[in-house]
């Protein structure tokens, strides 16, 4: 009887699945990170927007972004303070104008920051493996308007992050969304770069 | 038996009675740096002790690798923990939470203390304002999420202050939050023992912990390798004790065989064994009493005595002629005999005096032992002999040897062309004939050498070229020396001469900057109005530096930083290494990085008064202790030599004869040498000695050859003795020359060579009138 229970539910959860790999124009995760693969080159400008308990006003800066697949990513600061980030294979190099200082670490051997960086690098590059590693997924909206959620599986990246929102529409991202364990927050907003 | 003999017999019998008696109560060792020279300056002195017991001395750097590196991190973690459990153990880090939340607990609670850069001016309202501007970037820069938490209690920022100086230091990788190698095949731990590491026996048992841990954390395939100077104590001590067990039972089987074969009889056999086996015993006990103790190797060594004693028997058994008495037999070929032991003392004497307390034991148990082994077969064999005794080998081999040696001398000027080459060879030979590496000394196989060098690299603990050393009578002046000295190196860094040097006075600064730091800051009302006035006009909430107020006020009255307070954390470990107690004081010691320019360096730095520094090059002092060392072989080599000459000169009363004894060892040791470096191996100190002793033993032979031989049939019972005692003597240094550790091999090497060389050209060399 046992046996027999346990093998209905087999079958059943088979075709569940069959079902859900058959339907043919159903946008879905694996979709949207088919999408987001296939672009090899992305620029935008972005306003980045922190709001901090400690500050009775958000801190406001921009730039611009660059992505160039599969895994170099630069995040240039413009104002107010001129200061890069650019992370390339498992390299992350900090550079900053004002303080004539250039950093490099291995991301290895700093796991926070890699899973860090590596929201926003892995959605950029649809890597759902790699995101699945470092968090809990969940995909919300529709095609023309998405949104990624992503909740940190490390207790130490669950310490500092409690909740990454990703935005787009199609295979570009328009919003991210750090949720921080304190209440803090940031909002970037990403516009497309006009040639 | 005569009463002279029995008397004889008799003292033998209390000697050696007594010697087994000291035997019985010997320590042995098996510390290697009993073959490391005995350090000549202050600085080298701190080297070998730090070697010895220091906390380097104590590190056991621990891998594991092949698996995945999931499952060697669980390896890692599960080996940590049960390890941790242990009192063997002053540490055990992996690079898991475990250790490093003591470390940033301790820098965070004492950051006021620990951070240089707290003057008074720090806290003043303009001095903070910008401080204060500094963190707003900060806030908005990438690693805003990471300063944020701290800026509410530490706006000047001197945790920042204190991890830049730190940010320098060599870091192992970390993965699945565990130290691992850069390839990530590798996962690391680090542990410290409580004993000292020469301590062997406790690091045996350290080690075994280590195994089982590693057993029960079940990783699988996964291979544990262990490096460090426990690690090696416990291997090379080990294969000491391997190698003299099994080279003294083969070299005792084969020398047994060859005597059973030549003599035919058992008691001969036994007679035979009886120099040596005296010989050995009074040996040990002369270097139990005269060094307290007695040294692995020189037993591993007792082997080449075996091959060395046993001929003075094979001399009187073989010159024993048919119808003569055997004491009759040894009354004539004695002169000869002693002049030989002499020389044999003389070269060993040379070992006596050299500055590794390993060899002088080595010097003392071969003298003793030859001494007695000769006395023995002088004053004891004899007496039990078969009164009618002849070996039945020489007249069966006797005549073919005899033609053999009669026909050598055919040899004699392909042989001086011959040495005349090599001489050349060796005068041409490109690359240094000599080793310069005092590696070359060190009993550790070059294998795992480079696995040592790997491992540290990847966990962070490089080798050190360049230090600092301070010395100093307190330990408050050593620190105070430290910081003067710290500040003249950053400036030295700033200017470009090197990249950064580590101090103690980071982990544990002095009593005067600590009480200094303390007074720096501000009383709690001066200070809340300082930042009243720093904040206006920027965006920081009011209330939100209230953990900083409350901070500093403590920190203006909290307990000093001691010894104490860095128990819970791994800067323990390196302030033990770095500021060591000593019996004239104290020695503080600045490693540096990269250094570029160390004339330079050496020319910044200066002691305050009160203390001493110098700038100390290790790879050039070792370097230069090992050249010292070789240059005190070559001399008390050369000396040893100068007194066989002499000794030859006082016996034989004749340049004539002292060219003919001293012709085919010259030959004989130029060839060797030249053989030797065909290998393209640079030679070492032990080569060195091996030459010497090839001199000691040779000279017997080529004594010997020149001695006059009253008849044909004597002549020929010299020769054949003389090939038995050099078989004899090839078998137990041969046997050396396979042994893994470097000074039984490079000796055992080098004599078996060199007596096989000595005994050719002696025959090749020989004249041919009446003498052999």
């Amino acid at each position: 009887m046992i046996f027999g229970g346990s093998r209905t539910l087999l079958l059943l959860l088979l075709f569940a699945t069959a079902a859900v790999a058959d339907e043919p124009a159903g946008w879905d995760m694996t979709r949207l990170m088919q999408d987001l693969a296939q672009v090899k080159i992305a620029k935008g400008r972005f306003v980045e927007r922190k709001y901090l308990g400690i500050l009775t006003a958000p801190l406001e800066s921009s730039g611009t972004l660059i992505y160039i697949a599969p895994s170099r990513l630069e995040k240039h600061t413009l104002t107010p303070h001129d200061e890069s980030l650019v992370l390339e294979g498992d390299r992350l190099t900090i550079e900053s104008q004002q303080t004539k200082r250039r950093r490099t670490l291995l991301l290895q051997d700093y796991p926070v920051i890699w899973m860090f960086v590596e929201s926003i690098r892995s959605t950029l590059a649809g890597d759902r493996a790699l995101l699945q590693r470092f968090y809990e997924i969940t995909l919300e909206g529709e095609e023309r308007k998405w949104r990624l959620v992503l909740k940190p599986i490390d207790p130490k990246m669950q310490e500092l992050i409690s909740e990454i929102r990703i935005g787009g529409s199609h295979s570009r991202i328009d919003s991210i969304e750090f949720f921080e364990s304190g209440g803090d927050r940031s909002v970037m907003t990403i516009t497309r770069d006009v040639p | 038996m005569t009463a002279a003999q029995r008397w004889c017999s008799a003292a033998w019998l209390v000697f050696v009675v007594a010697s087994i008696a000291v035997v019985a109560r010997t320590t042995f060792t098996t510390d290697i740096s009993a073959f490391l020279p005995r350090s000549p300056t202050p600085e080298q002195r701190i080297l070998v002790e730090q070697l010895r017991e220091g906390v380097v001395s104590r590190l056991v750097l621990i891998g594991i690798e092949g698996g995945s590196p999931e499952a060697l991190a669980r390896a890692s973690k599960q080996m940590a923990a049960e390890l941790r459990k242990h009192e063997t153990f002053v540490s055990v880090d992996n690079g898991d939470d475990a250790g490093s939340a003591g470390d940033r607990e301790f820098l965070w609670r004492n950051r006021y203390l620990l951070s240089s850069a707290v003057t008074p001016e720090r806290f003043s309202a303009p001095a903070l304002r910008e401080r204060l501007e500094e963190n707003l970037r900060l806030l908005g820069s990438p690693a805003g999420a990471l300063v944020r938490r701290i800026v509410p209690s530490d706006p000047s920022g001197e945790l920042l202050q204190i991890l830049e100086r730190f940010e320098g230091q060599a870091r192992p990788a970390t993965r699945d939050g565990v130290w691992f190698s850069r390839d990530s095949r590798r996962a690391l731990l680090l542990a410290q023992t409580r004993a000292a590491g020469y301590d062997i026996d406790a690091q045996e048992r350290s080690l075994a912990l280590v195994r089982s841990a590693f057993a029960q954390a079940g990783a699988g395939d996964a291979k544990l390798l262990l490096s460090g100077p426990g690690v090696f104590s416990v291997s090379t001590r080990a294969s000491i004790r391997h190698d003299a067990m099994r080279f003294s039972l083969i070299a005792t089987a084969l020398i047994a065989g060859l005597l059973l074969a030549i003599y035919r009889s058992p008691r001969l056999l036994g007679l035979g064994l009886l120099p040596i086996g005296s010989g050995a015993v009074a040996g040990i006990a002369a270097v139990s009493l005269g060094f307290g103790a007695v040294h692995g190797i020189t037993l591993g060594f007792g082997v080449t005595l075996i091959g060395e004693c046993v001929d003075y028997a094979i001399y009187l058994f073989t010159q024993a002629a048919p119808g003569v008495a055997p004491q009759r037999a040894l009354d004539r070929i004695w002169p000869t005999l002693r002049l030989g032991v002499l020389t044999s003392i003389c070269g060993f004497s040379a070992m006596l005096f050299s500055g590794f307390s390993g060899l002088a034991q080595l010097g003392l148990f071969s003298i003793t032992g030859l001494v007695v082994a000769v006395a023995v077969t002088r004053w004891v064999l004899p007496a039990w002999l078969p009164p009618r005794f002849t070996a039945p080998v020489v007249a069966s081999i006797g005549p073919w040897v005899t033609a053999v040696v009669r026909r050598a001398p055919v040899l004699r000027y392909p042989l001086l062309l011959g040495v005349a080459l090599v001489a050349v060879m060796l005068a041409a030979h490109k690359g240094p004939l000599w080793s310069d590496d005092l590696a070359s000394l060190s009993p550790v196989s070059r294998a795992d050498q480079m696995l040592d060098q790997q491992m540290r690299r990847d966990i962070g603990a490089p080798d050190v070229r360049f230090l600092v050393v301070i010395h100093a009578q307190e330990e408050e002046t050593a620190l105070q020396a430290s910081e003067a000295i710290g500040e003249m190196l950053r400036r030295a860094s700033l200017a470009g001469l090197l990249e950064g040097y580590d101090s103690p006075s980071d982990y544990f600064p002095s009593r005067q900057s600590q009480l200094a730091r303390q007074r720096a800051l501000p009383a709690a009302e001066e200070l809340r109005a300082n930042l009243g006035r720093a904040l206006q006009g920027l965006p920081f909430r009011p209330q939100v530096f209230e953990p900083f107020l409350k901070d500093a006020a403590a920190a203006k009255r909290m307990p000093l930083i001691d010894r104490g307070s860095l128990q819970r954390t791994r800067f323990a470990l390196r302030l033990d290494t770095l500021l060591v107690p000593r019996e004239s004081g104290w020695v503080a010691m600045l490693p540096l990085r990269e250094v570029k320019d160390a004339a330079g360096v050496a020319r910044d730095i200066s002691a305050p008064p009160g203390a001493r520094a110098v700038l100390l090059d290790l790879k050039h002092e070792s370097d230069q202790l090992y050249r010292t060392y070789r240059a005190e072989a070559l001399t008390y080599s050369l000396l040893g030599a100068a007194a066989i000459v002499l000794l030859l000169f006082a016996s034989l009363r004749s340049p004539r004869r002292v060219f003919d004894v001293l012709a085919p060892l010259a030959a004989a040791v130029l060839a060797t040498t030249g053989l030797l470096s065909l290998g393209g191996h640079p030679l070492s100190i032990f080569h060195l000695v091996g030459l010497l002793l090839v001199v000691a033993i040779g000279s017997n032979y080529s004594l010997f050859f020149d001695r006059q031989a009253p008849s044909g049939s004597d002549r020929e019972r010299t020769i054949v003795s003389l090939l038995f005692a050099n078989a004899t003597s090839v078998i137990g240094f041969g046997l050396l020359a396979f042994s893994r550790v470097p000074v039984l091999h490079d000796i055992g090497m080098t004599v078996a060579t060199g007596t096989i060389l000595t005994l050719a050209f002696s025959a090749i060399l020989g004249r041919r009138d009446g003498r052999a």
